[in-house]
């Protein structure tokens, strides 16, 4: 039979110290960090892909074009394409799983009753998640870079330090995102389902709405302007264009601009996720 | 039970019967697949012309680099492939015009976006990164001795050009009846990258796909002439080209006289480049009737009459345009 529990008590603090609530809260945001982290190198998804993705690019760049050594724009490329699809697949997935499982396999009410607050159980998903993707995200860049750089004989280490940590924070508005769909959504399904058209929606489109717009009447205009400013922008941090054209390194203070841009609505979908999840019943 | 059977079997006489019927049918049909061994034909059917086109101008975003315009943008500055309009501008340099696109940012978003993909406007192979001071050194300002980008003029290396190969190699894979990318890809393979053999071979394939095509058998006359200084392989090739077009378009409503006036001039500068003065008149005569620079033509017949023959006698050395100028 299943138990409705209080949200609100459940959503309450306990009362200790605030600074030791905090190192605590932290503990266990943390602790439940480590499990999802966990769960992506138990899981098969990350090699499957990471060996797809190897795969792919290795025989690629065995093919010989006009006996014409050092080709290696179209290599970084497709490697790159496989690597954006791999990780969006693996931050979604895993993400969109995290809380419907807990439900699912009953493990849910044991956690809230540690006592862990259910922000921090959120928190502590979107880290988990959030790492693991980076995790998998620094492989694939050792990887692309590897190759690269064998055919290339050169080594921009900065340059994809600076496309990774931008893809990295992308990843991070998919993944708050996506948490805060599995709390809307019913089904993990739907919600992946959903959050791909969505991040790819918006990575296609997004750049463009605005000039879309004002080609258009009122009111449409100003509605299709209004969507153009309100979305996360998750194609500004798309530097695959730069990295495969040996373009130049992206101004560090517009970097750093670009990753702050990317925690701010990071942390607006988490704080909805919460303010939702706060007061959602938990069957 | 043998009532099943036999419905079986009445079925299978059916199924064979119809198949003995449609098979030979089946094999010459216009619009059978089987046809050809080519996997990539069996599977895209016409669509691969499509798949041809795309990654035709992925060579040439790959040409810019990256800046390229979607399908939202403005592509008035780049309706032609820039990397076919280079073919066409042998031995010149190339206008710089300064195609901008995505003109000025249309809010705070736009303006910071542009710092995340390409947005200036260079070619593979140019000198510098596009920033402004490697634009005035490539317009042979140089740079100044302390700019940071005073190295880029050594970045732009030789030899860049080999990024738009895969995709070359691809379309052509795609669409062999796509003459262009054949002609694209000889042009960067020979004069870039020193590939001629490579540039012969794709010619040759060119070719096979096209027999007597007029701009493949230029561009093969080319090799011959320009790369293995080969006159009287050059001549044959080009003669045929200029019989194969007399043949196909000159009674077309749209011929394409770019094509026979290269050919008439080119024939014309190796003809005098061989002191075949005679067989040079006459193909600049030729070239005169279709050439907007009747007058430029003329001269360049009376000085090959008047003093060809003297030029012959003393083997004086003419200033003539070279094989590569336009007529």
């Amino acid at each position: 039979m299943n138990r409705v529990m209080n949200p609100v008590e459940s959503a309450r603090l306990p009362e200790i110290a605030p600074r030791a609530a905090t190192v605590a809260g932290w503990k266990s945001i943390l602790a439940i960090a480590g499990v999802v982290i966990k769960e992506l190198y138990r899981r098969k998804d990350f090699y499957v892909l990471f060996v797809l993705t190897a795969l792919i690019t290795l025989i690629m760049g065995s093919v010989n074009i006009f006996n014409q050594e050092n080709i290696v724009r179209y290599l970084k490329e497709i490697c790159l394409f496989l690597i954006w699809a791999a990780s969006l697949v693996i931050s979604i997935t895993t993400t969109a799983r995290q809380i419907p499982a807990e439900r699912e396999n009953r493990t849910l009410f044991p956690l809230l009753a540690k006592p862990v607050a259910r922000h921090q159980l959120l928190l502590g998903k979107f880290f988990g998640c959030w790492l693991a993707s980076g995790v998998s995200l620094a492989w694939f860049y050792l990887f692309l870079g590897t190759v690269a750089g064998v055919k290339e004989h050169q080594w921009p280490v900065l340059n994809y330090c600076q496309a990774l940590t931008l893809h990295w924070f992308m990843l991070g508005m998919v993944c708050a995102l996506t948490l805060l769909g599995s709390i809307v959504f019913a089904a993990p399904s739907s919600n992946t389902t959903i959050m791909l058209v969505v991040t790819v929606g918006v990575l296609l489109m997004g750049r463009h709405l605005h000039k879309v717009a004002l080609k258009l009447g009122e009111p449409s205009q100003t509605l299709l302007s209004a969507v153009y400013f309100a979305i996360p922008h998750l194609e500004l941090f798309d530097a695959r264009d730069l990295l495969i054209h040996n373009w130049g390194l992206i101004r560090w203070d517009i970097w750093a601009a670009g990753l702050g841009y990317g925690a701010v609505y990071s942390a607006l979908f988490l704080m909805l996720a919460c303010l939702l999840f706060r007061r959602q019943a938990i069957h | 039970m043998r009532f099943h059977l036999l419905c079986l079997t009445l079925l299978l006489a059916v199924a064979f019967a119809l198949a003995t019927a449609l098979e030979p049918w089946f094999q010459s049909w216009a619009g059978s697949r089987t046809q050809t061994d080519n996997l990539v034909q069996v599977a895209l059917g016409d669509s691969r012309r499509l798949f041809a086109n795309h990654f035709f101008v992925k060579a040439d975003a790959y040409f810019h680099s990256g800046y390229y315009p979607t399908i939202y943008d403005n592509k008035e500055g780049f309706d032609t492939a820039h990397m076919v309009e280079d073919t066409r501008t042998v031995g010149q340099e190339a206008a710089e015009e300064e195609e901008n696109f995505l003109g000025k940012p249309k809010d705070w978003l736009d303006a910071f976006s542009r710092h995340f993909y390409p947005a200036r406007h260079t070619h593979l192979g140019d000198s510098g990164c596009g920033h402004s001071c490697c634009l005035r050194a490539k317009a042979g300002q140089g740079h100044d001795p302390n700019c940071p980008h005073k190295d880029h003029d050594r970045a732009g290396a030789p030899g860049e050009e080999r990024e738009i190969l895969p995709w070359l190699r691809l379309s052509a894979s795609l669409d062999p009846q796509r003459v262009e990318t054949y002609v694209v890809a000889s042009f960067w393979l020979r004069s870039k990258l020193n590939k001629i053999n490579e540039a012969e071979q794709l010619l040759r394939e060119g070719l096979q796909a096209n027999p007597g095509d007029c701009e493949i058998l230029l561009e093969l006359g080319r090799v011959y002439f320009e790369d293995r200084r080969d006159a009287a392989r050059a001549r044959n090739v080009w003669e045929l080209a200029l019989k194969n077009w007399r043949q196909r378009q000159a009674h077309t409503t749209e011929p394409n006289l770019l094509v026979y006036a290269t050919l008439l001039n080119n024939l014309a500068l190796l003809e005098r480049e061989q002191k075949n003065y005679s067989r040079a008149i006459e193909h600049f005569t030729a070239l005169k009737e279709v050439s907007p620079n009747k007058e430029g033509i003329q001269n360049w017949i009376d000085y090959l009459k008047t003093n060809a023959p003297a030029a012959a006698a003393g083997d004086r050395r003419e200033e003539f345009p070279r094989s590569s100028d336009r007529p």
